[in-house]
């Protein structure tokens, strides 16, 4: 990997400080868009990006086309590695890739199950308790958090603060990841389209 | 044994600035005789060489004479002109001019004889430790190192206590907290990055108001006066006052304030009138404020949230931003798996060109204004098979992604209209063209402000 990281990636993680001491402040998280936003951490992202790809493309057999998953597994790790396994969902992205088809091969069978229950589970509950409308709020802001913490990765079973910080972090990451992409998509594209219409011109020139 | 000398510094510390703040001189300068007596006599019973025997001394003194000069006028007698002009300088330079000029000077005039060695460090030292109460203890110690000579006591103490002392007031009218507490405070509150805005905004009221009454203000605000009662809690107490003085006043806007203050050890939260103050309402509300905290923030990163109020309907806004986020990735990288394939040599190239935007080669410079202006142009055979495999794809999607779009439609730079529009047409129109056109519009106008340059419309 040519990156060298020597960005100025943004003041130092709140997570540690997050299990702080009773009695102290609660320290509001670094504003994620001033770490995922600045040039940096784009330059970063796109070098990482571009060797993970040539990566996937030299490991995937040549006459094969790459696939669209490696290229987006190949695309999330090099997301996860610019931010430097300081936020939850990034470690858990990393540490996923080794292990996660062995544990989703073996509790297949369990997941299913667990996701079945939890569908079940939720409806009755929402109807029992609907009396107090605070009741019912609570819940389905307990739902939401939930599926948010199911969305972003590795946050299944975490307080709402952590939670939501985790989420800002990430959805500022997404949407760089998404900028990058598309960037270097439309360069590769313009050049894919540049290189046949050189070909014909010089064609056209060679034959004129 | 360090350790005990800075324990005993700090209790004195304590005690003494309390002392000194609310009665007589007099008081504070007996108890400084006395511990200089006890200190002076210290020495003589413990046989170390003498440069530890005036370290241990020195280590005493620094913490006494800090709370002393830190209060006493009395020591305005002491400063010279000469000291105040040293005041700014003795900390920027060495110390060892400005106290050697006016220590000559002092002993004759005060009657307060103190035996100090001067040093260079000490009256850094001294001001430090003052300032910052139990704080840089390490830093004292780190500097005891630098100890070497050891002059009259008296002399020293008093170019220290000048020095101090001018500090202090320096500090004071600079806008930091008496005795350095608040200070100390709001340097905590600084140093942990995250209350910057909290203690930055605290440090400031305060700063604005007199000297003399800042200490009640902040009190007076939330809680009703307090006087020196409170200062007499712990120090740890006292911080998380103020800390939570900060926090409560932000966020707040002192409107209310409760007549009585609910001590507690553990959280220190200046109730609001009218609400409970028992520990676990305390707790609870402090993790609410945590968790709107964290809700603001996030309504600032995803668009079209500043108009939800409400938990529920924010968080799913939230939901389905992620989640359109994470669509666009996959569809990218379809895209990219698809498009990439010659052309690898000139990926570096084409990475510089794109994020810094500066065309250093020619056929960057080819390419650029071909890319980036709009070209109507049929595309190349990967990319039309492409677009059609992701319409279709992105036709399976539409029936579940047309809910939660509604809210998006307002705005323009929102993704979800865009995909709603484009997605119909997509799949009534069923043109390759209307096709191109729909996903590229509905790929690269969705992502916000900073991509506006790399629009491209197939």
């Amino acid at each position: 990997m040519a990156s060298t990281p020597s960005s100025s990636s943004s003041p130092s993680p709140s997570q540690p400080k997050a299990r702080k001491k009773p009695g102290q402040t609660t320290s509001p998280p670094p504003p994620p868009q001033t770490k995922w936003r600045t040039g940096t951490q784009e330059r970063l992202y796109s070098r990482r990006l571009v060797d993970a790809l040539q990566a996937t493309r030299d490991r995937a057999q040549p006459p094969e086309s790459v696939g669209s998953r490696a290229v987006k597994e190949a695309a999330d790790s090099a997301l996860a590695m610019t931010a430097r396994g300081q936020s939850r969902w990034s470690r858990a992205i990393l540490f996923n890739r080794n292990s996660c088809r062995k544990r989703v091969l073996v509790k297949a069978g369990g997941k299913i199950r667990r996701n079945r229950r939890k569908h079940q589970a939720i409806p009755p509950a929402t109807e029992e308790a609907g009396t107090t409308s605070g009741v019912l709020k609570e819940r389905k802001v307990k739902e939401r958090l939930k599926k948010l913490g199911r969305i972003v990765p590795g946050c299944k079973k975490l307080p709402a603060a952590t939670l939501l910080e985790e989420a800002a972090d990430y959805v500022a990451a997404l949407e760089m990841q998404v900028r990058t992409m598309r960037a270097l998509a439309e360069a590769l594209s313009a050049a894919a389209v540049s290189v046949p219409e050189e070909e014909e011109m010089e064609i056209a020139e060679q034959g004129s | 044994m360090e350790r005990d000398l800075f324990s005993q510094m700090d209790t004195d510390l304590n005690s003494i600035s309390y002392l000194s703040l609310n009665y007589d001189h007099q008081p504070v300068l007996d108890h400084f005789d006395s511990a200089i007596s006890s200190m002076v006599s210290s020495p003589s019973t413990a046989p170390p060489p003498p440069g530890h025997t005036n370290s241990l001394v020195i280590r005493e003194l620094i913490g006494r004479l800090g709370t002393i000069c830190n209060n006493n006028n009395n020591n305005k007698s002491l400063a010279a002109g000469g000291d105040h002009s040293t005041n700014t300088s003795c900390y920027s330079t060495p110390l060892s001019s400005p106290p050697k000029s006016s220590l000559h000077s002092l002993p004759s005039m005060n009657p307060n004889s103190m035996p100090f060695p001067p040093d260079q460090g000490f009256t850094e030292r001294a001001a430090r430790m003052s300032c910052f109460g139990s704080g840089p203890h390490m830093a004292v110690s780190g500097q005891l190192s630098r100890v070497s000579s050891s002059q009259s006591l008296m002399d020293a103490g008093m170019t220290g206590g000048a020095q101090l002392e001018g500090e202090l007031t320096m500090q004071e009218s600079g806008g930091g907290a008496n005795n350095g507490r608040k200070r100390k405070a709001g340097v905590k509150g600084k140093g942990k990055e995250a209350s910057l805005a909290s203690s930055g905004t605290a440090n400031s009221k305060m700063s604005e108001e007199d000297p003399s009454a800042k200490r009640c203000k902040p009190d007076c605000k939330l809680g009703g006066k307090k006087g020196g009662v409170e200062e007499n809690n712990s120090n740890s107490s006292e911080n998380n006052n103020d800390d939570r003085e900060n926090k409560n006043e932000n966020d707040s806007n002192n409107t209310d304030s409760k007549p009585a203050e609910p001590l507690k050890d553990y959280i220190h939260v200046r109730a609001r009138r009218g609400q409970a103050t028992d520990s676990h309402s305390l707790a609870e509300r402090v993790r609410r404020e945590k968790i709107s905290e964290r809700m603001k923030l996030l309504q600032d990163l995803v668009p079209g949230c500043n108009k939800v109020t409400g938990k529920a309907v924010m968080l799913d806004e939230i939901i389905n931003y992620v989640q359109s986020l994470q669509r666009q990735v996959e569809f990218l990288s379809m895209k990219l798996a698809t498009v990439d394939a010659p052309e690898d040599c000139n990926m570096d190239n084409l990475l510089r060109k794109d994020m810094h935007q500066a065309c250093d080669r020619s056929m960057q410079q080819e390419v650029y204004p071909s890319a980036f202006p709009y070209p109507n142009q049929p595309q190349a055979g990967p990319l039309n098979s492409l677009l059609t495999a992701n319409s279709i794809s992105n036709i399976g999607m539409q029936p579940a992604s047309n809910l939660p779009f509604d809210g998006f439609g307002n705005t323009s730079a929102q993704i979800g209209g865009f995909w709603e529009d484009d997605l119909q047409s997509v799949v009534q129109m069923g043109f390759v063209q209307n096709q191109e056109g729909a996903l590229s519009s509905q790929s690269f106008q969705g992502s916000g402000p900073s991509s506006s340059d790399m629009k491209i419309e197939l």
